[in-house]
């Protein structure tokens, strides 16, 4: 018998979702994933595994999924355009199902100069919303690009992501139209400090019903420090962190600075509850796993609830 | 038009090391435009070359020449008779124009002098950007006459990365987002529907196909 | 050492607008130096190519000056500016072949400086050289400005 995703049974069955991010080490040893996906246990419901995330070669994100899945975990398996065409994509795709894996989560990802490998050829054959279309075809068609039949369709629930702070602002909900549009059937958002800003992209979300065609989880991140939180306004393109959250950091001790950095994750997360069509959170605490469980407790989210194999 | 970059000197010397007749040979179209391999640049070249060995104490002989165009025989021609007076061609044409040359004089050493750099546009003077990688399947059409493949450094079809911020892109903070241009453009040119489309996977067939690419018109060839 | 004690030959290249009487006033120093000084007027700074600047230093000058009008006072707005960026285009050719940059230098003729050409080329020779003999004569037959 065939698992299904969690992720997708604790969506449907309306319940607020709670997914985490783990990031591969830089090295062969599958320990680090095993302890990582240890600290999460219990804790959410899914695991996004990053995919070489900014351009940095680390232990494959299947390799780490399959690896979760044997600790107990239901693991998101993150790919993104970047590094392989639709040949490898495709395949990839068909390995992952058969390793168990029930989500993947479609990205065109961090552009290769970002990384420790600038040298390298940027693949880019397809882009996001492309490779949704291509595993939301395989998997309810059968089908591969092109039309050729598959001998046993994937199983995979379909992610994307959106970034409601990047620019044009009014494009981006239409982009977020399209990825639905495409086949995406839930979204994890870009890390919200900003929540005013939030809810007006909420807002067009709505008016579009496109809370109706995709379940939404929104992004959060615990800030470490005030220098964290500068480096992020200043340095990684497409975050918004308002200078009230950067000056409300510096406002408390540097050792008492985590500790608020926690508490206004905490915050954040008891705001998405309240929002209307917001039907999860998706913790990315960065090099920080074992921020989780606290952040999950003091958000009211634990325990999560076990939901049964039919 | 083709885009080129002088190559660094130690790099030509290197290659030149072994020569002591060379013609140094410029184009007077793409890279005459570009400022890298036109008549001017070629007289540089030349005169450094020459001031070089000089310095070193060696002896070279360097003549200079400038066809109109090294990637269409008629002109190369014009090397005909020259050309097998010297060890070497030292070529200031693009990748094109340095092969054309070589295969017209088969036992011709050819080396170049540039690195051939991108199909783009004279911006301003001086400056020049790269605006299409001749996909062979225009979509110019559907994205607002501004190319994703080239000027999006994802060539994404489907609209902008999350890092598109203030207009620019986020590889780059001197280069403007390239979806931040084809919406402003697809909304200004009335195309509002583009907008929302979701544009299939490329054809990558048409650039990379078989190997090289040709095109073979029969209206415009010779009988021979 | 100055410049003519050196025995270094010069090559001036500079703006008309200068010197009206250039043509007149430069006689006397070429007449003195002969083949050691060349002056090449242009009708604005802004004329200059780097293929002069390097045609000068490969018929044997050691020292190569382009003389401009102060910034901001070009006749024609901006051509000792883009004068400024070819010289320094020069200079980075001629530092890839190992020649010292500062064989090829731009001036400004300042509030300070006489008025005619000759006056001025006399002031140059006078200054501390910079540079020695340049390599591109002393190791190959000198034929300086002959052709
Ligand atoms: S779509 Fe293709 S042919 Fe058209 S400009 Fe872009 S790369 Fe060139
Ligand atoms: S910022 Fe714009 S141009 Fe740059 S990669 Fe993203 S979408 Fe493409």
């Amino acid at each position: 018998m065939k698992a299904d995703s969690n992720l997708k049974k604790v969506l449907t069955q309306n319940v607020f979702a709670v997914t985490a991010e783990c990031g591969p080490p830089k090295g062969a040893d599958p320990g680090v994933i095993k302890k990582k996906g240890n600290l999460l246990k219990g804790y959410v419901d899914s695991v996004n595994v990053t995919d070489n995330q900014t351009g940095v070669v680390r232990l494959c994100s299947m390799a780490a999924c399959a690896i979760l899945r044997q600790e107990g975990l239901d693991p998101i398996l993150q790919m993104v355009t970047r590094d392989r065409n639709r040949i490898a994509l495709q395949s990839d795709v068909l390995g992952a199902s058969s390793l168990g894996i029930r989500n993947i989560l479609c990205l065109s990802g961090d552009h290769q100069s970002f990384g420790n490998q600038q040298q390298a050829k940027g693949v880019f054959d397809i882009d996001s919303i492309q490779l949704i279309q291509t595993v939301r075809r395989m998997r309810d068609s059968g089908q591969i690009i092109g039309g050729e039949a598959l001998s046993d369709p994937p199983e995979l629930f379909i992610g994307a992501v959106a970034n409601p702070f990047a620019d044009p602002f009014d494009y981006r909900v239409i982009r977020l139209g399209k990825k639905a549009a495409a086949g995406a059937e839930f979204i994890q958002t870009q890390c919200i400090y900003n929540v005013k800003r939030f809810k007006e992209w909420m807002k067009q979300v709505l008016d579009r019903g496109l809370d109706k065609k995709v379940y939404i989880l929104g992004g959060v991140t615990p800030l470490k420090s005030a220098r964290m939180a500068e480096y992020m306004s200043k340095q990684v393109a497409g975050m918004d962190v308002p200078g009230d959250v950067i000056d409300r950091l510096k406002g408390v001790d540097p050792k008492d600075q985590r500790r608020e950095g926690i508490r206004i994750a905490v915050e954040t997360i008891g705001a998405l509850k309240e929002m209307e069509g917001v039907r999860g959170v998706h913790i990315m605490a960065i090099e920080w796993e074992d921020a989780v469980p606290q952040i999950v407790e003091e958000a009211g989210l634990y325990p999560r609830p076990r939901i049964s194999e039919e | 038009m083709i885009t080129a970059e002088r190559k660094p000197m130690a790099e030509i010397k290197a290659m030149l090391a072994p020569y002591r007749k060379i013609l140094v040979v410029g184009c007077g179209t793409c890279v005459a435009e570009c400022a890298s391999g036109g008549e001017k640049e070629v007289g540089l070249l030349a005169s450094a070359l020459r001031m070089d060995a000089q310095i070193e104490g060696r002896t070279i002989e360097v003549r200079e020449m400038t066809i109109d165009r090294q990637c269409v025989y008629e002109f190369i021609d014009k090397l005909t008779g020259v050309a097998d007076r010297y060890e070497v061609i030292l070529s200031l044409g693009c990748g094109a124009g340095v092969q054309a040359v070589a295969e017209a004089f088969p036992k011709m050493l050819v080396i170049p002098a540039l690195n051939t750099t991108f199909i783009g546009e004279t911006k301003e003077p001086g400056l020049w950007v790269e605006n299409c990688r001749a996909c062979g399947d225009c979509k110019l059409g559907y994205f607002a006459a501004v190319c994703p493949v080239t000027r999006c450094a994802k060539g994404l079809y489907n609209g902008p990365c999350g890092g598109s911020k203030n207009g620019v892109c986020e590889v780059d903070p001197d280069t403007p987002c390239a979806w931040q241009l084809i919406v402003e453009r697809l909304e200004n040119t009335g195309r509002n529907d583009l907008l929302e489309a979701i544009y299939p996977p490329a054809d990558w067939s048409r650039q990379q196909g078989k190997g090289p690419r040709k095109i073979a018109r029969e209206d415009q060839r010779s009988e021979s | 050492m100055d410049q003519r004690t050196a025995g270094l030959n010069i090559a001036i290249f500079f703006c008309q607008q200068l010197d009206v009487n250039q043509d007149k006033n430069r006689r006397s120093l070429e007449k003195e130096l002969g083949p050691r000084i060349r002056f090449f007027p242009l009708p604005c700074s802004g004329r200059i190519d780097p293929l002069h600047l390097l045609r000068a230093l490969e018929s044997g000058a050691d020292m190569v000056y382009l003389i401009a009008c102060p910034e901001g006072a070009c006749r024609y707005r901006e051509g000792n500016l883009r004068a400024k960026k070819r010289v320094r285009y020069a200079q980075q050719l001629i530092e890839e072949i190992g020649l010292e940059g500062v064989r090829i230098e731009m001036i400004n003729r300042t509030a300070e400086m006489p008025d005619d050409i000759d006056a001025i080329a006399r002031e140059l020779l006078a200054r501390d050289a910079k540079v020695s003999i340049s390599p591109v004569r002393s190791n190959a037959i000198l034929s300086f400005m002959q052709k």
